[in-house]
């Protein structure tokens, strides 16, 4: 009963277990309590965790969307190769959002009207994403401008990389965006009719067609907004570490769903939280970062994550039976 | 001589809402004790705790002499007590047969012996006196006979105790007969049976007592043979309840027709439906299980599409192609299958009430939260829903409550036309009446409503006219002024197109 | 009572990773207990520099890999070379030669740590500017090894420890020109050479297949060769006598490895196949399960690196031979190096050898130690 009880906020037992896990590193390590360690934090956090906002989305209708993992590099590869051709950075990017668009809105349609399973529907788009990334970028890695070439700027966007600007250099800017995006998607799940019909498809799907809703256009949103984040997740990726290849993606997707589960949204559907998404995805990632800075492989990593993603799942059962 | 089975003093609470305060029963060999109670009294629940799926917090249990706690349904099963749910537990895609002995499949060695197996189902199916192929998939059959195979599924484990749980809700009268054929035949062989349903007629034919509860609580024993359907009924709710035939349409023929439908087909459930609806009528539909009623509701809701056919409001033609087209018209739909079609059961009552007229409840980019929840009360008080509040979780609201719901999102819609489909299935009498109460006012207030149901006596009471189908035609279209059970049943029965 | 609560849940935790450093064979369970014993002791921060110096040297190894043999091979060396030179090394790697981003997180933590020098075997040098940036700002030494870290900017790697991959590539080519010499020479039509490598950023792997095809078409006469198939080393010429037949699969998978070399074996006029490292090589042995193209009296197959695999192939004669780089000597001269730098003395970059090794020279004591398995 005590353990019931102890678990039934779920975000409070996630914030806690983030907590718990940085004191333990810094205890372990003095190398752990700085600024830098931040940084490296929230560098490899970006590209997983805008996708694990835009999928949280998917995932709230009672959908997956496996494709977002290869979308985010097929939208920087393709991107990348107009690039590469003198496109300027800013219509780059527009380019990007806009293949992460398309592939969402080809992921909805599939689920939505043609009534694929989105296992299915995603798997599908997850293998044309890759191959249209090979097939655009010739194989060939692409890499982004740094430094003081043309186009660089972008990068700011996720950290400062010069001197003398307002932020001291390497701060990460990028954290600003997810956090704003985070808070902006969160309101847009709890507090507008889209979020509101989203969670409901997820509920129930034919109660809220019933109830008069045109399910098909929401649920297609849903996976719009995972095609813009992966392609946004994308963006952070390249602006992060500088190169794409075509296999880059690969597993990506997985990271991201993992972290929106820890973070307490139901994989049935019709509960989600993006805040909740956001810590789960930094548990992973401090784990990440935080092991090497005791010099751990990353093996142990993906151990303790896996422990804590059942955990997570099964604390997510625990609640619904409490409930029900 | 002791009885079979006693539950005494059962106490029971879900996170500090009480269930079940002071629950008893008592059961002997080879008697049917018929449990009543408006929903939500505990019966369920009652019978959940007997049969192991809860556990109780106090009270005993005692079978055949002995106290006895069961842990699970398995344990319960084991010793010798089988229940046939109100909601079906069947594998659709397993064969009846692979059905019926789940979890005790006969062996010829490792392997499963499925021939004994539809030996076994015949042989149990003869004694039901029902036609089942023990070879067909489940999910094939009709509701009503998948009900027969999971009464046939608790009569195979030679249950000393068989609880039934509205097992009727579901059958056509021939197989009601059969059921208490075997029910009697049960009896006689020393079986205790606890039968649980809303329908007075059955207790009447079937029970030899019945034990009444309300709110969580024993009330008494009467015996069937000296008591009435009111005594019983008095005794549930404390209050008198009539259920007299309405004999006269207080709607002019003059009335403006609202809704219009001309040669409605779909596939073989929906064939040449005309009819009018007119303002501030209650338009009864009735026939038979299968007759293609929820069918032409669904058409008209645009949840499936239709083959062919016009639908006119106001005299418009209108193109409903999805149910927000529907919507958008001013038609409401209050599905027979609550929990499946008409509610969100994980969410509460407030977005439960709000879902369909989010529009309404949205400033600028958001929704408006005061405003709902505002909302939301007032149709909780003006519908008398029993609800702590607003943002309970449906799920634990009673089939009335819930049902209230559904009715409170559709007027907050504000929608002209109403489809109830069996608006009082599994729900108990009193708040029956009170659902009745409530369609008689929207149709005062102006709207119209289409009223699909399976019980006669409903149809009787309620409509103003009322429209028979029989195998996905309208056979029969009668003024309530010259309609009766008989006259109904014969359009019912009027096979046109069949061989 | 928070800071027993504290104190019970950092010993978990430190249980936990505790018992997960003992299966591994890094030096993280020791330097665990080395941290929390100073920090049980000490009052706290800010005596970074106390502690290094305290502790010693300490050099970061960051590789390309981990769980490969080959890089087994370069931990077992740098262990070695900081037990010899009496520094504390840390090795590192990510889990698979396409985890760019993850070596670039080892990379930065290991920056974080502020170690003495580290050996960096980049996967993919534009990746990894920033953090080698942030590395030259801390004063941190940099040297290269195995593939090293190519165009990286001027100064930021102080040396490389590295096998000559092109000089490598061509003893490979010298080695398999012997043996089909007679072959090319007697043949009455074209003859095929085989080439399957492996889809990479990294110039070593480029340079191996890059310096074979180089120095066989050297040495069968430059208008005698038509090179084909991928792209990027293209030279066809119509006619020519001998091909060389280049296949890199798109991902550098078992099965796609194997695929492609199996498309080249099944070519009739083919005499030699070449795998340019351990997964080219595993490519044509898997591919040649099926086939049986491969062995003494067939096609002379011939690889590079010195997996377990190989190896058996080897013994069993299906390969003649195959060329090996040395990794434990990069793995030893690769912290030999960043001692030195550490120490401000000037240091230049290190070949760490290759030998070609057959059936009949593999237990000979000099090349033992580099077939790494």
């Amino acid at each position: 009963m005590n353990l019931k009880k102890l678990f039934s906020n779920q975000q409070a037992v996630v914030i806690a277990a983030l907590v718990v896990i940085c004191i333990v590193f810094s205890l372990l390590t003095d190398k752990f309590l700085q600024a830098t360690t931040f940084t490296n934090i929230s560098k490899s956090a970006y590209y997983v965790a805008f996708m694990a906002i835009g999928v949280t989305f998917v995932i709230s209708t009672g959908g997956i969307d496996l494709s977002i993992g290869t979308v985010a590099i097929c939208a920087a590869l393709i991107g990348g190769t107009f690039m590469e051709k003198g496109t300027p950075m800013f219509i780059v990017i527009l380019i990007m959002l806009l293949v992460g668009a398309v592939f969402g809105l080809i992921n909805g349609i599939l689920v939505s009207h043609f009534e694929l399973p989105a296992f299915i529907a995603t798997l599908g788009t997850m293998m044309v994403s890759r191959g249209l990334g090979s097939i655009v970028s010739k194989t060939k890695t692409i890499s982004f401008p740094q430094g003081d070439s043309a186009g660089a700027w972008f990068r700011e966007i996720f950290m400062v990389t010069k001197d003398g600007g307002i932020l001291p250099k390497n701060f990460p800017t990028g954290f600003i965006l997810l956090a704003i995006c985070a808070i902006v998607m969160a309101v847009v799940l709890n507090k507008t009719r889209l979020g509101r019909y989203i969670l409901s498809i997820g509920s129930n799907k034919e109660a809220t067609r019933l109830s008069g809703i045109d399910v098909k256009k929401y649920e297609t949103m849903a996976y719009v907004f995972s095609g813009v984040f992966a392609a946004l997740a994308g963006l952070a990726y390249v602006a992060v570490f500088s190169t794409a290849q075509p296999n880059t993606g690969n597993g990506f997707e997985l990271d991201a769903i993992a972290g929106v589960v820890i973070g307490g949204t139901s994989l049935s559907g019709g509960v989600g939280s993006i805040v909740g998404t956001i810590i789960g995805v930094f548990i992973m990632t401090v784990l990440k970062i935080g092991f090497p800075y005791i010099g751990v492989q990353s093996h142990y990593q993906l151990f303790i994550t896996g422990i804590i993603l059942v955990f997570a799942v099964y604390m997510d059962i625990l609640n619904r039976k409490r409930k029900g | 001589m002791s009885a079979l089975l006693t539950m005494k003093n059962i106490k029971k609470s879900f996170s500090g809402v009480v269930a079940l305060k002071n629950a008893e029963l008592e059961l002997n060999k080879g008697e049917v004790v018929a449990l009543m109670g408006e929903n939500g009294a505990g019966k369920s629940t009652l019978m959940k705790i007997l049969t192991g799926i809860y556990s109780k917090d106090e009270g005993t249990v005692t079978f055949e002499g002995k106290e006895v706690e069961y842990k699970s349904v398995s344990e319960s099963e084991e010793a010798g007590i089988a229940i046939v749910h109100q909601e079906l537990n069947m594998m659709n895609d397993l064969t009846v047969a692979q059905n019926l002995f789940i979890g005790k499949e006969r062996k010829k060695g490792f392997l499963i012996d499925d021939a004994k197996m539809v030996e076994d189902a015949k042989e149990l199916f003869e004694r039901l006196n029902v036609d089942i192929n023990p070879n067909v998939k489940i999910g094939n059959l009709t509701v009503g006979k998948q009900q027969m195979v999971e009464i046939a599924k608790a009569i195979s484990t030679n249950a000393k105790v068989i609880v039934f749980d509205e097992p009727t809700a579901a059958l056509t009268d021939s197989e009601i007969e059969e059921l208490f054929k075997v029910i009697n035949d049960l009896r006689d062989k020393g079986t205790g049976i606890i039968y649980i349903s809303h329908r007075m007629d059955e207790i009447n034919v079937i029970s030899d007592k019945v034990i009444v509860m309300r709110d969580g609580e024993y009330v008494g024993t009467l015996v069937t043979k000296e008591c009435t359907k009111d005594d019983i009924i008095k005794m549930m709710v404390g209050r008198t309840v009539f259920m007299e035939p309405k004999t006269k349409s207080d709607v002019g023929a003059d009335a403006e027709v609202v809704l219009k439908c001309e040669n409605l087909n779909r596939g073989k459930h929906v064939k040449d439906v005309s009819f009018e609806l007119r303002k501030g009528e209650i338009l009864g539909f009735s026939g038979l299980m299968g007759a293609g009623r929820t069918e032409v509701a669904r058409l008209i809701f645009g949840a499936d599409p239709m083959d062919s056919g016009k639908i006119f409001i106001h005299g418009k033609e209108v193109s409903i192609k999805s149910t927000k087209d529907a919507v958008n018209a001013g038609i409401g739909y209050l599905s027979e299958d609550r929990k499946r079609f008409g509610l969100l059961v994980d969410k509460s009552v407030e977005e439960n009430t709000c879902i369909s007229s989010l529009e309404k409840f949205t400033k600028g980019l958001f929704i408006d939260g005061a405003k709902s929840k505002t909302v939301s009360e007032k149709y909780v008080k003006e519908l008398k829903t029993k609800t702590p509040g607003v943002s309970q979780i449906i799920k634990k609201l009673s089939g009335g409550n819930q049902q209230k719901v559904v009715i409170a999102k559709w007027l907050v819609k504000d929608s002209e036309i109403l489809i109830f489909d069996e608006p009082t299935r599994g729900i108990d009498v009193g708040a029956k009446s009170e659902i009745y109460d409530l369609m008689e006012r929207l149709v005062k207030e102006g709207k119209s409503i289409i009223m699909i149901s399976s019980e006669l006596p409903e149809v009787l009471r309620m409509s103003d006219r009322v429209v028979v189908m029989c195998e996905g035609r309208i056979t029969g279209c009668l003024d309530i002024s010259e309609a009766s059970q008989e006259g109904i049943m014969t359009c019912a029965t009027n096979r046109q197109g069949g061989k | 009572m928070k800071k027993r609560m504290l104190a019970v849940a950092a010993a978990g935790l430190m249980a936990m990773s505790l018992v997960a450093c003992g299966g591994g064979s890094s030096s993280g369970s020791s330097e665990a207990e080395k941290t929390t014993a100073a920090q049980a002791d000490s009052s706290k921060a800010e005596e970074t520099k106390a502690e290094a110096s305290a502790d010693g040297k300490k050099i970061n190894v960051i590789a390309k890999g981990f769980q490969h043999q080959f890089w087994k091979a370069v931990e077992k060396g740098a262990m070695q070379a900081g037990t010899d030179l009496g520094v504390e090394v840390s090795f590192q790697g990510p889990d698979n030669e396409s985890a760019i981003a993850q070596q670039i997180e080892y990379l930065d933590a290991a920056i974080a740590q502020k170690p003495t020098a580290i050996c960096f075997a980049a996967l993919d040098t534009q990746a990894s500017l920033g953090s080698i940036q942030t590395a030259m700002d801390a004063g941190i030494p940099i040297i290269g090894f195995d593939s090293g870290v190519p165009d990286a900017p001027a100064g930021a790697i102080k040396a490389n420890a590295s096998t000559n991959n092109l000089v490598a590539g061509q003893l490979a080519a010298k080695e398999t020109y012997e043996l089909i010499k007679d072959k090319i020479e007697g043949a009455s039509g074209t003859v095929r050479i085989g080439v399957v490598a492996q889809e990479s950023n990294s110039q070593s792997i480029v340079e191996r297949t890059k310096g074979f095809v180089e120095e066989m078409t050297k040495l069968v006469g430059e208008d005698k060769v038509s090179v084909e198939g991928h792209d990027s080393l293209k030279k066809e010429k119509a006619g020519a006598p001998v091909v060389i037949d280049v296949g890199i699969p798109a991902e550098v998978k078992d099965a796609d490895g194997a695929a492609v070399a199996s498309a080249i074996l099944e070519k009739s006029d083919l005499i030699a196949i070449y795998g340019s490292n351990e997964f080219a090589a595993n490519a044509i042995i898997t591919a040649n399960e099926g086939l049986d193209k491969i062995g003494e009296g067939k096609v002379v197959a011939v690889g590079f690196d010195a997996g377990k695999k190989q190896l058996q192939a080897i013994k069993d004669g299906l390969f003649a031979g195959s060329v090996t780089q040395d990794p434990v000597q990069i793995g030893y001269k690769a912290v030999e190096l960043a001692v030195k730098a550490a120490n401000g003395e000037s240091v230049s970059d290190v070949d760490t050898g290759a030998l070609w090794y057959t059936k009949d020279n593999m237990e000979d004591p000099k090349i033992a130690p580099c077939l790494y398995e």
